[in-house]
């Protein structure tokens, strides 16, 4: 039991994270009225007229609605895995370089890209993936027609996909790395001594010990299902990739900013809140059931 | 979630922005103006004269939000808020002008007006685009001019308006005014070739269709800007197709022209063989002009990556290509081209043709306004600011700038303001001076003051032949500031008034009831099917799913309601 005293140094650490979280995700809460409402600026958020469910009843008459949720499911999902799995097996790699020398330089490196915008990145990607880019240059040099990536239906979500996890694995390994720094030695030796080949301490002692880690990340990472990542899809789509490409956000911003149907936009948004809701609580209890992992 | 983070905190950014200009915001009393210009109207007595030009009497604040070219090299240490122009503004007539937030001129800046009206969190003024005054004429966010624009317009500005008819009344809503129009400056999308390029391979300037891709052709053989060669560039990542009846004037680096050669009109409403309206997009033209572009792109005369190249202007001002669409001032823009290589030549062409020979075009309808806020204290500081950007050139401002013209990037709240024959005006009276047969004394500097300044300027910068546009023939060191417009209204601007161009006019210039709630899903399924039927992802046949497709989901609602427009 930590000391009551000790305890307030907690609480005082929580304040940050409070703060943000009242005026970035509480405080513009009350704007989902928006989503029953005929929204007039001008008359304010609370002087507009009710609508009641027109906002709804229209989203669910289009087509496009089914799309940009498989879409943004489809994006986001595949993330959410490939920023697991990868971060992981890198970590897992690189921590059995015994050069530090090394491996501080190679961790230096690939984390840097994510302190990027989406803005560079996403224009590096447009560049390497061009017509003339040398990604298609290496195609060529080996007999293959150039292909337009970022005009392909089918290879859109992958690409933003893998750029996605190229920009943000070094980033995520450094929770595994100081997870794998925590794994007591002595088990290590004791295993040593046992006579356990390499690949047996990392079977038996290097996954099961950072497996809780994984999982809690796992777990935090499902309330981003929804998110399949504005700023990344925005600066790399194009029409011709609406099919695959086009995501709940990118939708929202066209409707609502540039169209001014905010009552609309707020529809799609609050229904993107709600289904967000219920995954999170699934996998919270799907997490607890078995992963025995509880944050309350 | 991120989403909505992102837009919370740019509206933060926004608001707190706006808090700490309008903090310092000391004068609260109304300015009044000196009367003291006494000019013998016959007013009666209680009706106060008022002198457009005259001083306010205490520091009159306006703030703006403005759009920035963030390539723009102010001279010394000015800025965008604090230059030769705003100085000349607080000092002389006391204005002084607050930017509320700044954003990169295009994309950026539509954005942020359209966050601004969205959270109903604007500037005094601000200069907008037809969609977003009309969105705010509906909330209600906007001032009545009319009673300051009666007092405070100068002579001038009011002769400008009135020479342009139907654009004041095309912004009164209800008899009030709420906005100041641009005079849109007429615009058709012309092809600007590398005439050094066709020189070097003997070829003839285009006029149908098939001189075009035919050059193009030649243009890629022949390898003109390198192995790479592309023949004709335009969309790129997130611009259009075409111009469509919202941003009519939107000509520059898309495709325009291949449609109108082919008599198609997407994007605007035009009338049917029996005088019904009809969404340009969904007729047989347009299918045509697809499948033409479509051919185009397989064989490599177009763009392989129209819709998705990250910058159309890089490759114009590589070399990589000699060939783009855009209107007579897109010689502004090719600077960059002729300092890579001085031998390049750009030279538009009203081509290509359609089959009967005629030149199409749709007609601009809307362009640029200046609103302001019901809740800005000085609206008439406004009215002033848009008089004094056109009149009251003396002495003093000529020393104070150098003789250097002010661009939008100096000018707050800039608006191209002229006659409605204003570039007609000025590519006359250039010619004119040129050889002789005008004086410069004789060019009017009260309406056409501006063609009145270049003709000053042009003959140091013009050299014989006067009547050959071309590059060699210009002298771009000479007068370097103004080197760029006498080139752009020579070379840009005399083929477009001597084009005899077949205008179509869209039916529907602004959203209709239920294009508010359809649009964004319709131009959706517009914009993928076209760009996909191009590049060849999806068969022709892909159109008349659309077309069926786009009526049954509330096109034929819109097409009744435009129609009932005509």
């Amino acid at each position: 039991m930590i000391p009551r005293s000790f305890a307030k140094h907690f609480y005082i650490m929580l304040i940050p994270g409070l703060l943000w979280l009242i005026f970035f995700n509480l405080y513009p809460m009350y704007g989902v009225v928006a989503a029953f409402k005929e929204y007039n600026p001008g008359l304010g958020l609370w002087r507009s007229p009710w609508i009641g469910l027109e906002n709804f009843k229209y989203m669910f008459e289009l087509d496009d609605s089914k799309i940009i949720f498989r879409n943004t499911v489809v994006i986001a999902f595949s993330k959410m895995i490939g920023n697991l799995i990868v971060p992981l097996v890198f970590a897992l790699m690189l921590n059995e370089v015994k050069n530090r020398l090394f491996t501080r330089t190679v961790q230096t490196i690939v984390y840097l890209p994510h302190f990027l915008s989406w803005v560079i990145v996403g224009g590096m990607m447009l560049d390497i993936f061009a017509y003339n880019g040398p990604v298609n240059s290496l195609l060529s040099a080996m007999g293959v027609e150039p292909i337009l990536f970022l005009a392909n239906a089918n290879a859109f979500p992958a690409l933003i996909v893998g750029s996605d996890i190229w920009k943000e694995f070094g980033f995520n390994a450094i929770i595994f790395f100081a997870a794998l720094t925590s794994i007591n030695p002595e088990m290590y030796e004791a295993a040593a001594i046992d006579g356990a080949s390499q690949w047996q301490r990392l079977i038996k002692i290097t996954i099961p010990s950072i497996m809780p880690v994984a999982a809690l990340l796992a777990t935090l990472s499902l309330g981003n299902i929804l998110n399949a990542g504005f700023d990344q899809v925005f600066t790399m789509y194009n029409p011709s990739v609406y099919s695959t490409g086009d995501i709940i956000d990118t939708w929202v911003y066209r409707a609502g900013l540039i169209d001014f149907q905010h009552g609309l936009a707020t529809a799609v948004g609050l229904l993107k809140s709600v289904v967000g809701l219920v995954l999170i609580t699934v996998s919270y209890t799907l997490a607890y059931r078995f992963a025995n992992y509880r944050i309350f | 979630m991120k989403k909505a983070l992102f837009t919370t905190l740019a509206m933060v950014i926004v608001t707190a922005s706006l808090a700490a200009c309008s903090g310092n915001g000391g004068s609260t009393e109304t300015a009044k103006p000196s009367n003291n210009a006494g000019t013998s109207t016959n007013a009666p007595a209680v009706e106060e004269v008022i002198d457009p030009f005259a001083k306010f009497e205490q520091a009159t604040e306006v703030s703006i939000g403005r759009g920035i070219d963030p390539n723009y090299k102010y001279d010394g240490n000015d800025i965008a808020e604090d230059n030769v122009y705003t100085r000349w503004l607080k000092d002389k007539y006391n204005i002084v002008v607050k930017h509320a937030w700044e954003a990169a001129q295009g994309d950026d800046y539509q954005q942020k007006v359209s966050l601004a009206i969205s959270s109903n969190d604007i500037p005094d003024a601000m200069v907008v685009n037809e969609t977003q005054l009309r969105q705010m004429v509906k909330a209600g966010q906007l001032a009545d001019l009319k009673e300051v624009y009666d007092k405070y317009a100068s002579p001038e500005l009011k002769a400008v308006y009135d020479s342009n008819p139907g654009l004041l009344d095309g912004v009164t809503f209800d008899g009030k005014l709420y906005a100041l129009p641009e005079t849109t400056l007429p615009s058709a999308p012309m092809t600007w070739i590398r005439k050094d390029w066709l020189d070097k391979l003997g070829l003839e300037e285009p006029k149908s269709l098939q001189d075009l891709g035919n050059i193009a052709k030649a243009f890629i053989d022949n390898k003109m800007g390198g192995d790479n060669t592309i023949g004709i560039v335009g969309t790129q990542q997130g611009g259009s197709l075409s111009s469509n009846f919202l941003a009519s004037t939107d000509h520059w680096y898309n495709f325009s022209p291949l449609f109108f050669a082919n008599d198609a009109y997407p994007g605007i409403w035009v009338k049917d063989k029996d005088g019904n309206a009809v969404y340009g997009s969904t007729t047989e033209e347009t299918k045509n002009a697809l499948s033409m572009m479509r051919d185009w792109y397989a064989s490599g005369i177009l763009d392989k990556e129209l819709g998705i190249r990250k910058s159309t202007a890089e490759v114009v001002a590589s070399g990589q290509t000699g060939i783009f669409f855009g209107p007579w001032w897109a010689a502004y823009n090719i600077g960059d081209s002729m300092a890579n290589d001085p031998n390049a030549n750009w030279r538009p062409y009203a081509a290509p043709l359609n089959d009967a020979g005629q030149f199409n075009s749709n007609q601009a309808t809307g362009s640029s306004y200046i609103v302001v806020s019901k809740n800005a204290k000085h609206p008439e500081a406004v009215i002033k600011m848009t008089s004094l950007h056109k009149w009251t050139k003396d002495e003093e401002y000529k020393t104070l700038t150098n003789g250097k013209e002010m661009t939008s990037q100096e000018v707050p709240l800039f608006l191209i303001l002229g006659a409605g024959d204003q570039l007609e005006y000025a590519v006359d009276a250039l010619r004119k001076v040129l050889t002789g047969e005008m004086k410069l004394d004789d060019v009017d500097d009260i309406n056409y003051s501006w063609a009145y300044e270049m003709a000053g300027h042009v003959q140091a910068i013009k050299k014989e032949p006067f009547d050959n546009y071309d590059i060699q023939y210009f002298d771009q060191k000479a007068d370097p500031g103004f080197f760029s417009h006498i080139y752009a209204h020579l070379n840009g601007g005399s083929t477009f008034v001597d084009a005899d161009i077949n205008w179509t006019r869209s039916i529907a210039t602004a959203q209709t009831k239920t294009m508010e709630s359809r649009w964004t899903n319709l131009k959706k399924l517009e914009d993928e099917t076209f760009l996909k039927i191009i590049m060849g992802s999806v068969e022709l046949s892909a159109f008349d799913e659309f077309v069926s497709k786009w009526k049954s989901q509330g096109g034929d609602k819109i097409t009744e309601e435009v129609d009932a427009l005509k």
